[in-house]
C-alpha cells in the first residue's frame, strides 16, 4: 500500500468538500464557460451551508482541508471563515457575494491606492479574491469596517483558478459597519491564514500521493520511475516537508486564532515547504508536470498561490522578527 | 490506578532541581558549547543519582524513576532549558534497557548499578571500516574457547572510547546463516590484553572519535548479553528505544536561542545592520522549522503514550531536526566565521580565541546527518515506506 494523507480534522465535511472540490476541479478544467461553472459551484456550497460554519475551527478546517484535497477553485476559508467573522452581527449581509479587501491590498498605482473621502470609496486594488461575479465588497480601511457595493470590476482566475477581480471605485458611497476594526482586521487575517495552510496541507498530501502514484506507473528505461533512488528520495524530502508543516498547521489550530505566533509561523513555513513540494512535484512528473492537464499540478499551483494569501513571507516574517525586538 | 501526574507542578519541581543542584561551571560548559567528556558528566550523573533521578527512562525495580513517558520528555526538555548537559547515553539509553530486557541476573546486577551511578563508563562499539550504513556486514569474529570469547578485528568511530572502561560489542560468532543472524552483543572491558585504541583527527579538533583494535581478546562467555547470534535483534531493540530521540526538540531549540543572542552581540554595530538582518530571518526560518518538529515530537510523546504506531514519525524527525540543527549552527559560524575560522588552532603560546567552540561546533555538527541512520539512509527508509515497496 502506497502513501495516502491523513487529514488533520476529518470527517463528513472534509469528504463533502472533497467530492465537490474535485467535481468542480474537473468540470472546470474542460468547461467552456468556467465563469458559469464556478457559479454552479458556488451556489451549491452555499445552499450545502457552508457558509454558515458559525465560526467552529474544526468545521471550518475540515471544510478547508477538504477543499484543498479536492481541488476546489472558491474562496472556502475567505467565504466560510473570514467574511463570516469580520461580519459579526450582520451576518444578514452573506446573501451577497462578497469580496474582503485588507489594507495591505496589492495595487498597480500607489497613488491610486483606496481612500475615503467624505464618506465615499475612491482609489484601486488589484488580484483580489472573490466569489464568483461578486456584488459587495468588505474593506477595512483608516481603522473601519466598510461595506460598499462593487463599483468598477475587472474579473480573473487566479494561477490556482480560483476567481479574483480588480476593483476601481469613484466616490462610491460605503456603509460603515463597524469602527475601531484594527484589531479584529488582524484576528481575521490570522484566521484566514490558518486556513489557508490547512487547506494547503491537505493540497500538498494529495500531491504526494498523486506524484507517487505517476512514479509507480510510469516506466522508462524498462522500469518504472518509482525505482529510481534520485526520486524516491525527492519524494522523501516532500513528505518530511509536509509533515513539519502539517505538525505546525494542527498545532496552531490546536491553539486557536489568538495564538497568532503559531499561525505566522505556519505560514512562513507554508511558504517554504509549499514552495519545495510543488516544485519538486513537477519536476517528478516530467514534461506532464508543465501541463494543467495533471491534477497534482492543479494543485501544485494552488500550493503555490496559498503562498500570498493572508500575508506571504516577508511579512510573517517582519512581523515575527518586530516581536522578537520587542521583546529583547 | 496511580493518581493523574500534575506535569506543571512535576516541570516546576525539575527546574528547581536543575537550578539549585546542577554546578554553575557545569551549566556554563554547556551554555558555552565546550565540548562534554566523562570530567563534566559524571558529577551532574551523581547528583542526579543521588536524588533518584538517575535513569529517568528505567523501570523502579533497577533504580530507574518510573516516569511516564511525559514526563521523561518534560525532563529532557527542562534539562536543556537551563543548561544542564543532557545524560551520558551509551550507558543509560543504549545498553540499560538491553540488559534490563535480555540479560541474565547476574548482568543485571553487576552492570546496572555502575551505569546508573556513573563509575562505569561504555562506548559503542558497532561500526567497522567495512561496516558503515550497512552494519550487518560487521567481521570482527569472536571465537568460543571453552568459558572464553577470543576476539579478532577493528572497531572504528568509537565515541569516548578514550574515556571509557567498557565497549558493548557487536561480533561475528557464525560466518554460516544470512549477514544479520550469526551476530552476537559481547561486554568487553577496555583494559583487557590485546585492546589499542587510537584517536582519530576530526575536523572539529577535538577528540571524540577512535579506532579500536581487538588483537586476540579473551573474553568471558558469561559477558555475552542473551542468546549467541541474537546480537542483531538486540541492537533493533535498541534502535527501537530510542525512536523517540528525535522527539526531543528542546537542546536544538536552546541552541537557536544562543544563535540569535550571538548574532545580537556579533552584529551589533551599525555597519552590521544589513549581514544581521539577513541572519535573523535566516533564523526565524530555522526556527519555524524547528517548531514544525517539536509539534511533531509531542505528537509521538503522545502515540507512544496511547499504544498508537509511530510510522514515519522517528525517521521524519531524524531527518529534520539533524538538516535544521545544520542550518542553525551555519548561521551561528556565518556571524563569526570571518573573526574566527582563521583562528581555529592557536600556535604560539599566548594565543587564544574565545568563542572558537561556535567554529568547532559547526563542524561537529556535520556528523549529525552521518551518523544514527544517514539522512540518505532515513530517506530509504521513508521511501519504502511511502511507495509501498
Ligand atoms: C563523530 C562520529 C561518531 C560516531 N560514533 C560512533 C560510535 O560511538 N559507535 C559506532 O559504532 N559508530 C559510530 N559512528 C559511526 C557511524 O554510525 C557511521 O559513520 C555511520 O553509520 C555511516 O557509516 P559510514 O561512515 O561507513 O558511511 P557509509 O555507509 O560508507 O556512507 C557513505 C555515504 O553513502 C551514503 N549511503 C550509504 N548507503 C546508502 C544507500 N543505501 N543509499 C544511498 N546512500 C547511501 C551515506 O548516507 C553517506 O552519505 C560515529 C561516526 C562519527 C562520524
Amino acid at each position: 500500500m502506497s502513501f495516502t494523507p491523513t487529514p488533520i480534522v476529518g470527517g463528513d465535511a472534509f469528504e463533502q468538500a472533497c467530492a465537490i472540490g474535485l467535481e468542480a476541479d474537473r468540470e472546470l478544467a474542460l468547461s467552456a464557460d468556467p465563469a458559469a461553472t464556478l457559479r454552479k459551484y458556488w451556489d451549491e456550497i452555499v445552499a450545502q451551508g457552508w457558509l454558515e460554519a458559525e465560526g467552529e475551527l474544526a468545521d471550518l478546517a475540515a471544510l478547508a482541508g477538504g477543499a484543498g484535497r479536492g481541488g476546489l477553485p472558491l474562496p472556502v476559508a475567505l467565504s466560510c471563515g473570514v467574511i463570516p467573522f469580520l461580519l459579526g452581527r450582520r451576518r444578514d449581509l452573506l446573501e451577497h457575494r462578497i469580496a474582503l479587501i485588507l489594507p495591505e491590498a496589492a495595487v498597480d498605482d500607489p497613488a491610486d491606492a483606496l481612500r475615503l473621502e467624505g464618506g465615499r470609496l475612491t482609489g484601486a486594488v488589484v488580484g483580489i479574491e472573490t466569489p464568483p461575479d461578486p456584488t459587495h465588497v468588505l474593506v477595512v480601511l483608516d481603522d473601519a469596517l466598510l461595506f460598499a457595493p462593487v463599483d468598477g470590476v475587472t474579473r480573473y482566475q487566479r494561477i490556482d483558478a480560483k476567481p479574483a477581480a480588480d476593483f476601481r471605485f469613484n466616490g462610491t458611497p460605503v456603509e460603515v459597519l463597524e469602527s475601531g476594526i484594527t484589531a479584529r482586521a488582524e484576528q481575521a487575517r490570522d484566521l484566514g491564514a490558518l486556513l489557508t495552510c490547512i487547506e494547503a496541507v491537505s493540497a500538498a498530501g494529495a500531491v504526494i500521493e498523486q506524484t507517487i502514484a505517476y512514479l509507480l506507473n510510469r516506466v522508462q528505461f524498462g522500469v518504472p520511475l518509482a525505482t529510481h533512488q534520485a526520486l524516491r528520495h525527492r519524494v522523501a524530502e516532500m513528505y518530511v516537508e509536509y509533515e513539519n508543516l502539517r505538525g505546525l498547521a494542527a498545532q496552531a489550530l490546536r491553539h486557536g486564532s489568538e495564538e497568532w505566533r503559531d499561525i505566522a509561523f505556519a505560514k512562513l513555513r507554508l511558504g517554504e515547504a509549499g514552495r519545495f513540494i510543488a516544485q519538486a512535484a513537477i519536476q517528478c512528473h516530467g514534461g506532464m508536470g508543465m501541463t494543467e492537464d495533471v491534477a497534482a499540478i492543479r494543485l501544485a499551483r494552488r500550493i503555490m498561490m496559498a503562498e500570498f494569501e493572508y500575508g506571504d513571507r516577508s511579512f510573517q516574517m517582519r512581523r515575527l522578527l518586530d516581536a522578537h525586538r520587542a521583546a529583547a | 490506578m496511580a493518581a493523574p501526574v500534575d506535569y506543571e507542578a512535576f516541570r516546576a519541581e525539575v527546574r528547581d532541581f536543575a537550578m539549585s543542584r546542577c554546578p554553575p561551571e557545569i551549566r556554563a560548559v554547556v551554555a558555552t558549547y565546550r565540548k562534554l567528556s566523562r570530567k563534566i558528566w559524571y558529577p551532574w550523573q551523581k547528583i542526579l543519582f543521588e536524588h533518584g533521578w538517575g535513569a529517568p527512562g528505567w523501570p523502579k525495580q533497577y533504580g530507574g524513576t518510573g516516569w511516564d513517558l511525559k514526563q521523561r520528555h518534560i525532563f529532557d526538555e527542562v534539562m536543556a532549558e537551563c543548561d544542564c548537559p543532557p545524560q551520558y547515553h551509551h550507558g543509560l539509553r543504549h545498553l540499560g534497557p538491553v540488559i534490563i530486557e535480555f540479560g541474565s541476573e547476574e548482568q543485571k546486577q553487576r552492570f546496572l548499578p555502575g551505569i546508573l551511578n556513573g563509575t562505569d563508563w561504555w562506548c559503542q562499539g558497532y561500526s567497522e571500516p567495512g561496516a558503515g550504513s550497512d552494519l550487518a556486514s560487521l567481521r570482527t569474529t569472536a571465537r568460543r574457547e571453552g568459558d572464553e570469547y577470543v576476539v579478532e578485528g577493528q572497531k572504528t568511530w568509537t565515541s569516548h572510547a578514550q574515556e571509557s572502561d567498557w565497549m558493548y560489542t557487536l561480533v561475528r560468532t557464525s560466518k554460516e546463516a544470512k549477514k544479520q543472524q550469526g551476530i552476537s552483543l559481547l561486554l568487553i572491558p577496555l583494559n583487557s590484553p590485546g585492546i589499542t585504541i587510537r584517536p582519530i583527527r576530526t575536523i572539529d579538533g577535538w577528540h571524540h572519535v577512535n579506532e579500536v583494535f581487538l588483537d586476540q581478546v579473551r573474553v568471558p562467555v558469561a559477558n555475552r548479553v542473551g542468546e549467541e547470534g541474537q546480537g542483531w535483534t538486540y541492537g533493533k531493540f535498541l534502535l527501537e528505544r530510542e525512536r523517540l530521540g528525535g522527539a526531543n526538540v528542546a537542546p536544538a531549540m536552546k541552541n537557536l536561542e544562543r544563535t540569535r543572542a550571538l548574532i545580537e552581540r556579533e552584529l551589533a554595530s551599525p555597519a552590521q545592520a544589513p549581514k544581521r538582518a539577513s541572519l535573523e530571518e535566516r533564523l526565524l526560518l530555522a526556527e519555524a522549522e524547528l517548531r514544525g518538529a517539536q509539534a511533531l515530537g509531542q505528537e509521538a510523546v503522545a502515540a507512544t503514550m496511547e499504544g498508537r504506531p509511530l510510522g514515519l514519525l522517528p525517521s521524519v524527525l531524524k531527518l529534520g531536526t539533524s538538516v535544521t540543527a545544520q542550518h542553525v549552527s551555519e548561521i551561528a559560524l556565518d556571524a563569526v566565521g570571518e573573526r574566527l575560522a582563521p583562528r581555529f588552532r592557536p600556535t604560539s603560546a599566548n594565543a587564544e580565541a574565545p568563542g572558537i567552540e561556535w567554529v568547532q561546533n559547526y563542524l561537529y555538527g556535520r556528523v549529525r546527518t552521518i551518523y544514527g541512520g544517514s539522512s540518505e539512509v532515513q530517506k530509504n527508509v521513508i521511501a519504502k515506506q511511502l511507495f509501498g515497496s
